[in-house]
């Protein structure tokens, strides 16, 4: 008996030891490495399959167009484009210096064929367009031939989603590209451990200027919980903190050496409802709710302040934002008790039995908010819901898993919902909210509004653009079928650097503009 | 023994399918699909079918569990929806930190347990036995990830003598490994408590003392082995439910285990990975259920399965 225990105290042991040979030690931080700590693994590095594209993936990738420091749109992969007549054909020049991190150019045929791939198989080959033909000209001319003219292809390529990759690493089933990427950023992947971090290393590729490159090694490493996020950049194991939780700014701002770099987030968070239900089909209602937000409070309560109130449907960091439209939709929707209260009685909803709700046709005005499970938000929509009971609205709040609410908002499941929405060009509004068949949460289909949105995207004049959509937000500032809330500031600390930057759009780090202190 | 072998297998093969089967209907019940997960706010109505034509999820559901099981039997999990690996190259990239963990906090959890567990049997009723029945009692009721961050504090942040989270081989697990084992050892202190008062009540132990056998003698000789069948059972089944992963333990520390992937998989309705990973932790649970039944042969000589 004795000895059966022993043996089998001393197998668990062996064996134990020999897995933890399996995982090898973590190698001591360099002078020049940068240890960055995000809170989630993106789901592949592969920007043809990827559901989303944040720090750790994008910084592989280089877009092929870019923004200027006047905000205009230029080439940055792409040397010069000329637009045909008709809008339909675009001709695109590429820079002949640039290398793949396999070594290879980037000429046309590359990069026709990595469009072939992300037609083929990108959840995101909608940002290209409905495109029928890509040829290659010359060695590094290329033209695209859409069926019809798409004017936001210039600012989707702004982003990675349509950078090119290297199909030549790719294996005979177009697969293989998480394990040996190979694009234009400037990193290049040096390791992947799966679940616990990426490591990066300064593309030789790259254009890093005179100086080169700031940095050796980066490594992005995955810490879910946020106590030990934290934990780990206060001992001093991580040198950038992205996402920090904002009751953490002051504290962190107090210890020695760190820097807190403060950036708009594109994303806009709203107030949406399901314009199909009755309840919300009057103007005046959907008037009403508005007038009853107050950001400020939201804002100060929930975010320490750390965020942009925003009144018209476009954030600041997108395309088609306008300052007059934020300052119409500030003057008609701040905040006003009594012009609230009196637009839902005007449409019929009025507190006949002096419990604080109105009622109409005997019915009580009682509607559901969905909301994800960050508690921030949870908070937002706790504050909303005391806001909408002021105006004698019975709000109750459902907290859903993001897949449930992305599943089912489409649908029509939801009264009311408390989401967000980031894209850099106004396209945005036809595709996310108010396109035809498209992933609608909102369900306002206005032929009006739809129409002018569908020419937005038509309009190759940028002027001409812009007013369109100018015009498209007016009448949704005017029929209010949404409430925008706000742009929070991404909040990132920083320990070690003489030179860090991230991109006031795009929110990623500049890793050219990256260098860590002597 | 070969013939209630197999009819264990036997019976594992169809637990294994209820479970496949149950996992397979509920998590396409549950609201959320991956097709929608993965296009987000980009999806049309076309991207959608089409994506779910590549995927296989238009075609009936019963043609699709008998697909993943032909293939599953064949050791083919399926690909993840998401990561584009596959799922058995996940669990395998994923199953050294929890098969240490498991056992490392099952090593810990059961030496510490049997310990307290015996000296709380031997001095009944004394402040020894109090005390550790208290803290078996803490060790059951402190919440994991609570225990966790006070160590974290402790030995990590303020001392610096282990790291705060990430795997970096052995060193990195001890912290993890104290967490779930703490509450492993009470559960096994309180066990081997209660069946070791059971048995040194029994005439044969007063027989050996009146022999004059020392305590060492008495307890390791002829109590402990006789008191452990229970013991056995917990530490077999703690063993079985750690290998199918320690969500907040891993999440806490960063580790890059099971419990983490299989969080992730449902947020995301990566139905292969949700459906392999469970059948793998479903057989772990099968597995350490036989082993323990195994086990007891040795323990006593009297229990026979033939």
């Amino acid at each position: 008996m004795k000895r059966t225990f022993t043996l089998l105290f001393l197998t668990m042991i062996v064996f134990a030891l020999i897995l933890s040979g399996c995982g090898g030690k973590k190698a001591k931080k360099g002078n020049r490495e940068i240890i960055v700590a995000a809170i989630s693994e993106p789901d592949s590095v592969d920007v043809h399959r990827t559901s989303s594209m944040g720090d750790a993936n994008s910084a592989l990738y280089d877009p092929l167009m870019k923004y200027d420091d006047n905000g205009n749109i230029v080439g940055n992969l792409v040397k010069e484009y000329t637009v045909s007549p008709d809008g339909k054909e675009v001709t695109f020049e590429l820079k002949e210096v640039v290398e793949f991190h396999s070594g290879k150019p980037v000429n046309a045929e590359a990069v026709k064929k990595s469009f072939e791939r992300l037609m083929e198989s990108s959840p995101f080959k909608t940002n290209a367009g409905d495109i029928s033909k890509i040829e290659v000209v010359s060695e590094y001319v290329f033209k695209i031939t859409w069926n019809e003219p798409f004017a936001p292809f210039f600012t989707n390529a702004t982003s990675d989603y349509l950078s090119p990759i290297d199909v030549s690493v790719l294996d005979s089933n177009g697969e293989g590209f998480e394990k040996n990427p190979s694009a234009t950023g400037a990193l290049k992947l040096k390791e992947i451990k799966r679940g616990d971090s990426l490591v990066y290393e300064p593309s030789d590729k790259y254009d890093w200027g005179k100086e080169g490159p700031g940095f050796d090694k980066v490594t992005y490493r995955f810490i879910p919980d946020e106590e030990t996020r934290i934990l780990e950049f206060k001992k001093g194991n991580v040198d950038v903190l992205g996402s920090v939780p904002y009751q953490y700014i002051e504290e962190l701002e107090k210890e020695d050496g760190v820097t807190i770099v403060r950036v708009p987030n594109y994303v806009l968070s709203y107030l949406g409802w399901n314009n199909k239900k009755p309840i919300f089909q009057d103007v005046r209602v959907r008037q009403a709710i508005a007038m009853a937000i107050d950001r400020d409070a939201i804002i100060s309560n929930t975010f320490r302040g750390e965020a942009k109130p925003v009144f018209g449907p476009l954030p600041p960091a997108t395309f088609g934002y306008s300052e007059k439209i934020e300052e119409m939709a500030r003057s008609k929707y701040a905040k006003d008790l009594d012009k609230a209260k009196q637009l839902l009685s005007e449409a019929g909803w009025k507190d006949k039995n002096k419990d604080g709700i109105v009622m109409k046709d005997g019915k009580p005005f009682k509607v559901d908010l969905w909301v994800d499970d960050d508690p921030a938000n949870q908070r937002a929509a706790q504050i909303i819901q005391n806001q909408l009971k002021e105006i004698g609205i019975d709000l109750s709040i459902s907290v859903k898993e993001s897949a449930t609410i992305i599943e089912q908002t489409p649908k029509g499941a939801h009264d009311m919902l408390l989401w967000g929405f980031g894209w850099l060009d106004a396209d945005v509004l036809n595709f996310l909210l108010f396109g035809e068949g498209k992933s609608t949460r909102l369900h306002y289909e206005v032929e009006e509004i739809y129409s002018l949105l569908e020419k937005g995207a038509l309009e190759m004049d940028q002027e001409k653009r812009l007013k369109l959509y100018e015009d498209a937000q007016k009448l949704l500032v005017e029929q209010s079928p949404w409430v925008p809330l706000y742009v929070k500031e991404n909040i990132t600390a920083i320990r070690n650097f003489e030179e860090f930057e991230i991109h006031p759009r795009r929110n990623l780090i500049m890793w050219e503009n990256v260098k860590v202190a002597k | 023994m070969s013939s209630y072998l197999l009819k264990r297998l036997l019976t594992m093969g169809v637990t294994l399918i209820g479970v496949s089967l149950l996992v397979f209907f509920m998590i396409h019940l549950v609201p959320g699909n991956p097709v929608t997960y993965i296009l987000g706010d980009f999806a049309t109505v076309e991207s959608i079918k089409e994506l779910e034509s590549r995927l296989g999820l238009d075609l009936p559901i019963i043609t699709q569990y008998w697909t993943y099981m032909l293939n599953a039997v064949q050791g083919d999990l399926g690909t993840s929806y998401i990561t584009g690996y596959t799922v058995v190259e996940e669990i395998l990239n994923r199953i050294p930190i929890t098969a240490q963990l498991a056992l490392y906090s099952v090593t810990f959890g059961s030496i510490i347990g049997i310990l307290m567990g015996i000296i709380a049997a031997v001095k009944q009723n004394t402040v020894y036995d109090q005390l550790a029945m208290l803290i078996a009692l803490v060790g059951i009721s402190a919440p994991g990830f609570w225990i966790a961050l006070f160590l974290i504090l402790l030995f990590s942040y303020q001392l610096g003598i282990f790291p705060i989270s990430g795997y970096s081989g052995f060193y990195s697990l001890i912290l993890p490994s104290i967490t779930l084992g703490l509450g492993t050892a009470g559960t096994i202190a309180r066990m081997t408590r209660s069946s070791m008062l059971d048995v040194i009540k029994q005439d044969y132990i007063r027989t050996a003392q009146a022999k004059g056998a020392s305590l060492y003698r008495l307890i390791f000789q002829h109590s402990l082995q006789n008191a452990l069948i229970p013991v056995v059972t917990v530490i077999g089944m703690q063993f079985g439910y750690l290998m199918a992963g320690a969500v907040v333990t891993e999440t806490v520390f960063a580790l890059p285990g099971l419990g983490s992937l299989v969080v992730s998989a449902i947020s995301t309705r990566d139905i292969p990975t949700v459906q392999g990973l469970l059948l793998f932790m479903a057989s772990m649970i099968i597995l350490a259920n036989l082993v323990v039944d195994l086990l007891y042969t040795k323990l006593d000589p009297r229990i026979r399965f033939d």
